[in-house]
């Protein structure tokens, strides 16, 4: 799909008050998202997108870029990040694509789902290892930050608060003492 | 906007006048409408119509750009009011931004602001409780500050006439620290709630936990039909406008009611510069305005003045109404005008986890907020090595135990993990804090704010008393956490700035005696009888209620007196 049109669908999904980003070309002649603040080429872009389709891929139910998530993942960072995140999550997704070209020689889109799902699967395990020396790297951080408003985008997503949990915009009730087995059938 | 070569000033003349529209202006005028004065309420914002202007009310999490967060920019550009716990995605456009209106802070203050129809009515906390007489004695008995001019007797009735009015819910507890009102019925505790409820009711004497009592519609009555509001749908979304008028504001209650009464008008955009003294009546004649969106003058006239801007800012219009009478503000005689500010203290927190009660969880959403404990400090007599004392929220809740562990299929089934954790408790202090001379607002010589008025400036902070308070809250929070078998038990203190508490109270404080006071008994200016205050400006002493229903309760008794006498006392 057309960039723009995909970030135009984005922002009706999100909401129509969405400043647009516009599409400009880069230095390569590539097309890239341009952002009010991170400057992202194409490549560090694809890497994003394909990361938080690794996080949350589609399978029986949606994906990431099904619901928008890759590019509601820059609109947080790009603004709701202060300059001190952002050159972190530059530097670190930077660093990301350096560990990803130094053991596959190639950029991260251009691997296969599977080796970007144990690429991913191995920064999960380093984090649950406490004498793992790469755990607190940049790298790492900027994966984190990228889980972080993944998820944060996928449970506040209309589709997740409609279809998974429901989200009550007028609850009408407020029951004080309520079974927990009751919840649990309802 | 006015034409001024037609405007006579018969057309700018009023029977009264009301400075704000928030929560004790929008009474005033409410009231003044009732008895059928020609009203004129300034509002120095823009107007927000009950349910016209509440852009986000109806909005899902995901129809926000950032779901609910505030950009960087927006922060950065506002680094006071952005600390405030309210002003997220949904509900910044009701708060003032920094650069609105800056003023001084001679010591960190975050003065939390709404310009607008309502003012911060939109954005309370809409706890209501009454003061009592341990309240009113406070100063008298305890030598601080001035002796309150009234005592519970003279305000019971008022906070009736306004309780019924707005729509209180709470129990009748029949405490003597925390009178009953005219109440709705209660949102009531849940389990663990209640649990600890029994608890300190059997282990600690004169300590209460009770309904957190709120201005809320749990089951509303004729009078909140006759309003245009309806039952509080339970959504607790309050700060960005209720659709159903579920919960009190100016907003949904007392403007458009006065408004309806034919006798009042609302003129948003008119930022107060000073009230206009006439040396040779000794009085008050009107108020200058400044045309908030073309910076031109204009003056409107009456017999009466409210003044109603939100304590600090009442501070500065008297302040900032001088004249050869006045020459350090109006009414200003006794040299005590904008001095003995104070607050409440809101920096310590509790929190806990209790491992029983794990059959049972709520449904739905509290707009109460969960329980309240009334102050038991200090109550019947000093016992303390600090002054007054304070009182606590107390909440419990359970959540779905979620993580987000891993990725794919078992990060999609960990977000939706549907079993419940332990239950929560939480608790939050409120405390008294001291009126002194030396925490006060003054005019800066210098700088002024866009309309040309000067800025104000602010230096109030905490002192020992406070710190004492804070250490005994933590104490005795802990001590009773820990007697009742929560576990996990977490203090914590912040390091907020006065302000963020948004309840800054004083400056233009009560009194009987003209040399040590502004207001006499009934709210008037010593000095000049036809200028009465009834926000928070007008505060004595803070004691440690949420102030809102008493400045309603203030600001009824207040207009039944101005009319009754009409002027004369």
């Amino acid at each position: 799909m057309n960039r723009r049109i995909a970030i135009r669908n984005m922002a009706l999904i999100l909401g129509s008050v969405a400043v647009l980003p516009s599409c400009l070309n880069d230095n390569k002649g590539k097309p890239v998202v341009k952002l009010n603040h991170l400057n992202v080429d194409a490549e560090q872009e694809s890497l994003v997108n394909e990361l938080t389709e690794t996080i949350l891929p589609k399978t029986k139910t949606p994906g990431a870029k099904d619901l928008g998530i890759n590019l509601f993942v820059f609109k947080m960072i790009d603004d709701c990040y202060d300059k001190k995140g952002q050159d972190e999550f530059m530097a670190g997704l930077k660093e990301f694509a350096d560990a990803v070209d130094k053991k596959h020689g190639k950029p991260f889109h251009e691997l296969t789902a599977a080796e970007r799902t144990a690429f991913v699967n191995d920064i999960e395990k380093q984090s649950k290892d406490p004498n793992n020396k790469d755990k607190d790297s940049k790298a790492n951080g900027f994966y984190w930050t990228v889980k972080g408003q993944t998820v944060f985008g996928y449970t506040t997503s209309k589709y997740f608060m409609t279809e998974k949990i429901v989200y009550e915009l007028v609850p009408g009730r407020y029951n004080a003492m309520f079974p927990v087995k009751k919840k649990a059938s309802a | 906007m006015a034409n001024l070569n037609i405007d006579s000033v018969k057309d700018r003349t009023y029977q009264a006048i009301v400075i704000g529209s928030g929560m004790s202006g929008g009474w005033a005028a409410k009231e003044l409408g009732d008895k059928g004065v020609k009203t004129l309420i300034l509002e120095r914002g823009r107007d927000v119509k009950h349910n016209k202007d509440y852009p986000t009310t109806n909005m899902f999490p995901w129809e926000f750009p950032h779901h609910g967060q505030i950009t960087d920019e927006l922060r950065e550009a506002n680094p006071i009011v952005s600390k405030c716990y309210a002003f997220g995605e949904d509900a910044q456009h009701f708060f003032v931004k920094d650069a609105e209106h800056p003023y001084v802070q001679e010591k960190p203050f975050d003065w939390i602001r709404g310009y607008q129809t309502g003012g911060k009515s939109l954005l309370w906390a809409r706890q209501t409780q009454r003061w009592s007489d341990f309240d009113f004695q406070g100063p008298a008995r305890d030598g601080f500050a001035v002796d309150w001019p009234i005592r519970y007797a003279d305000i019971a009735p008022w906070y009736s006439h306004v309780e019924k009015f707005a729509g209180i819910s709470g129990n009748l507890d029949g405490l003597a620290e925390l009178p009953d009102g005219e109440f709705l019925p209660a949102f009531p505790l849940n389990a663990v709630e209640r649990r600890f409820s029994a608890h300190v009711k059997q282990h600690y004497k004169n300590r209460h936990v009770i309904s957190a009592r709120c201005a809320h519609l749990s089951i509303p009555k004729q009078i909140h039909f006759d309003q245009g509001r309806a039952q509080c749908q339970r959504r607790t979304l309050c700060q960005r406008g209720c659709p159903f008028g579920g919960y009190f504001s100016a907003n949904a209650s007392t403007i458009p009611w006065a408004l309806r009464s034919g006798h009042v008008t609302l003129r948003p955009f008119s930022v107060v510069e000073s009230i206009i003294y006439d040396e040779k009546l000794g009085k008050a004649t009107g108020v200058r305005v400044i045309n908030a969106n073309t910076k031109e003058a204009i003056e409107y006239y009456a017999d009466v003045i409210f003044l109603n801007a939100a304590a600090l800012n009442s501070n500065l219009v008297l302040l900032n109404s001088t004249s050869s009478r006045f020459p350090n503000g109006l009414g200003n005689d006794s040299g005590t005008l904008g001095k003995y500010v104070a607050f409440h203290n809101y920096s310590a927190h509790i929190n806990a986890e209790w491992e029983g009660d794990k059959e049972w969880t709520t449904d739905g959403r509290n707009p109460a907020g969960g329980g309240y404990i009334p102050r038991f400090r200090n109550v019947y007599k000093q016992e303390t090595d600090f002054l007054r004392g304070y009182a606590a929220g107390f909440y419990a809740s359970r959540y779905r135990q979620t993580n987000s562990d891993g990725i794919g299929d078992d990060l999609k089934a960990n977000l939706v993990k549907d079993d419940l954790g332990l239950w929560q408790v939480g608790s939050h202090m409120m405390g008294e804090t001291i009126p002194k001379e030396s925490n006060y607002v003054t005019l800066d010589k210098t700088l002024k704010d866009p309309f040309g008025i000067p800025q104000l400036k602010i230096s109030v902070e905490y002192d020992d008393n406070d710190a004492k308070m804070k250490k005994d809250y933590v104490e005795q929070m802990t001590e009773m956490f820990t007697s009742a078998g929560f576990t996990n038990i977490k203090a914590s203190v912040d390091s907020r700035a006065p302000g963020l508490d948004i309840h800054e109270m004083g400056g233009v404080r009560m009194g009987n005696d003209p040399k040590t006071s502004m207001l006499d008994k009934w709210h008037r200016l010593h000095a000049c009888q036809n200028v009465y205050v009834t926000d928070g400006a007008s505060m004595t002493s803070t004691s440690c209620q949420n102030p809102s229903l008493t400045y309603m309760a203030f600001a009824a008794r207040a207009v039944d007196h101005a009319v009754s006498t009409k002027g004369k006392s």
